[in-house]
């Protein structure tokens, strides 16, 4: 269920990135929001259902972008299995870290990015540049305060929700009867 | 006895004097009375103002003429001051109004440019040759590495992997992925895009490549080339892809380095990449027999 939920969630981000942010000034950027949630997935989903929702956007991502299908796929499922392990152990679990963590992560998967398709594909992405670089990833670290948060509210709201109503469950039946026995 | 009378007699010679002092004082009071009685009738015998009146005219006159200043400019600032009042009402209001006619005049003007780009694409289709499928473009590229838009049309409308995406202005792209209702476009301007190009004017041909925000580069093309900016870069119609002569750009600088054979020219796109609202699909019946020989080649291979 919070995996469906945030697979919508991610799939309302492509939808925004792809349309609305195309409208954004150069630069106020477009701040990459599906990679955002990735990350977070990464922190606050278990291994299994965090994977799949890693592959749901993966899947998303290859078939807004690009024109090499399953590069996207292979790209996030990499970044959440980093993100996991690093997260599971390692200090940067700390809610200090996390904000930090998604500049670092994005700065690096664009380097692997550009690496990997220099030596694949050559000629076929244009020239590096630095200065966009830094410039997408501060945007990006701007963006995923609130970003984080929203999702904070929102995993923690879907969590709560669920327990309470298993709680309901599990304390069925008369319980009136139950105590006089 | 004679102590008392003498302490009376200077109480009585006082007396005597003010009562002395009182009747002179009196006396002339009185005559001035008179006398100004006598010069006010004199001066005003005739209906005409005499010497006094004048004088006392002549030293009134100035400070009337200060207070009536003085009441005239305080009842003028007044005035200004409540006319400013009124004022800024009114300027409220039109400015107010000012605002809502730039509104509509906005409003006018992105119709007006909308009609001007709507009739273009029309004319452009009435006289087009080729079969035209109008898309409109739905999505864009999250990443900032690629160049691809999704248009709203797909297998359904007769669209296949490798046709054409033009516009008024020249080449947009061409279809990389279909799906039955959309499909995904590579723009020439990606640095993965090569098109078979020629110079109109001199017919010198190169290779153009997507060069991301430079737009394109015109690679291969000999230094002793004839080549200068303003020139327009069309397609060479090689390889069956692109008909020939549409428009790709305009040369916008030439460059020979000491090193190498060929020049280094940049050419401006003629498409607005950033401003991409609709385009037209080639339904040519060539991409669809290509799309078709591909894919039985693909599936004998299998």
């Amino acid at each position: 269920m919070v995996v469906l939920i945030f697979f919508l969630l991610g799939f309302l981000l492509i939808a925004i990135q792809t349309t609305f942010f195309h409208y954004f000034p150069n630069w106020l950027g477009r701040p990459d929001l599906s990679f955002i949630l990735l990350v977070f997935s990464g922190y606050k989903f278990s291994w299994l259902p965090g994977l799949l929702l890693a592959f749901l956007l993966g899947w998303l991502m290859d078939v807004t972008s690009g024109v090499f299908p399953g590069t996207y796929l292979l790209l996030v499922l990499t970044v959440f299995s980093i993100v996991k392990f690093l997260s599971q152990n390692s200090s940067v679990k700390e809610t200090i870290f996390q904000i930090p963590l998604v500049g670092v992560s994005y700065f690096i998967v664009q380097c692997c990015f550009y690496l990997f398709f220099s030596v694949t594909q050559p000629g076929i992405l244009p020239p590096w540049s630095w200065s966009r670089i830094v410039q997408e990833t501060l945007i990006l670290l701007v963006a995923s305060i609130p970003c984080f948060v929203f999702f904070n509210w929102m995993y923690e709201k879907i969590t709560t929700r669920r327990l309470a109503s298993r709680r309901l469950k599990r304390s069925g039946g008369n319980q009136f009867r139950q105590m006089k026995r | 006895m004679g102590v008392e009378s003498r302490m009376l007699r200077p109480k009585t010679n006082d007396r005597k004097k003010v009562a002395r002092f009182r009747f002179t004082r009196l006396f002339l009071l009185l005559f001035l009375f008179v006398v100004l009685l006598l010069v006010l009738l004199s001066s005003t015998s005739g209906s005409r103002f005499g010497v006094f009146h004048q004088i006392t005219l002549e030293a009134l006159g100035p400070i009337q003429t200060v207070f009536t200043r003085i009441s005239i400019n305080t009842i003028r600032l007044k005035d200004k001051y409540i006319a400013l009042w009124n004022l800024q009402e009114e300027i409220d209001q039109l400015r107010k109004e000012l605002d809502n006619y730039h509104a509509q005049l906005d409003e006018y003007r992105e119709a007006y440019s909308r009609n001007r780009f709507l009739e273009a694409e029309l004319e452009f289709k009435k006289h087009e040759t080729f079969p035209a499928l109008m898309a409109r473009v739905v999505g864009k590229d999250p990443s900032f590495w690629f160049k691809t838009l999704i248009v709203d049309r797909g297998e359904n409308d007769g669209v296949v992997t490798g046709m054409v995406a033009r516009n008024s202005h020249g080449v947009v792209g061409q279809v990389v992925q279909v799906s039955d209702n959309y499909s995904k476009i590579l723009l020439a301007n990606a640095p993965s895009s090569a098109i078979d190009a020629i110079v109109q004017k001199s017919r010198v041909r190169g290779i153009l490549k997507g060069a991301d925000r430079q737009g394109y580069i015109l690679q291969y093309v000999l230094k002793n080339a004839d080549v200068k900016v303003g020139d327009v870069v069309v397609t060479a119609g090689i390889g069956g892809v692109f008909p020939q002569g549409i428009t790709l750009g305009t040369v916008s600088r030439v460059r020979s380095k000491r090193r190498g054979m060929f020049l280094e020219i940049e050419v401006e796109p003629a498409v607005d990449f950033g401003r991409l609202e609709f385009l037209y699909i080639n339904l040519s019946e060539e991409q669809l027999v290509i799309d078709k020989l591909s894919r039985t080649s693909s599936s004998a291979g299998e």
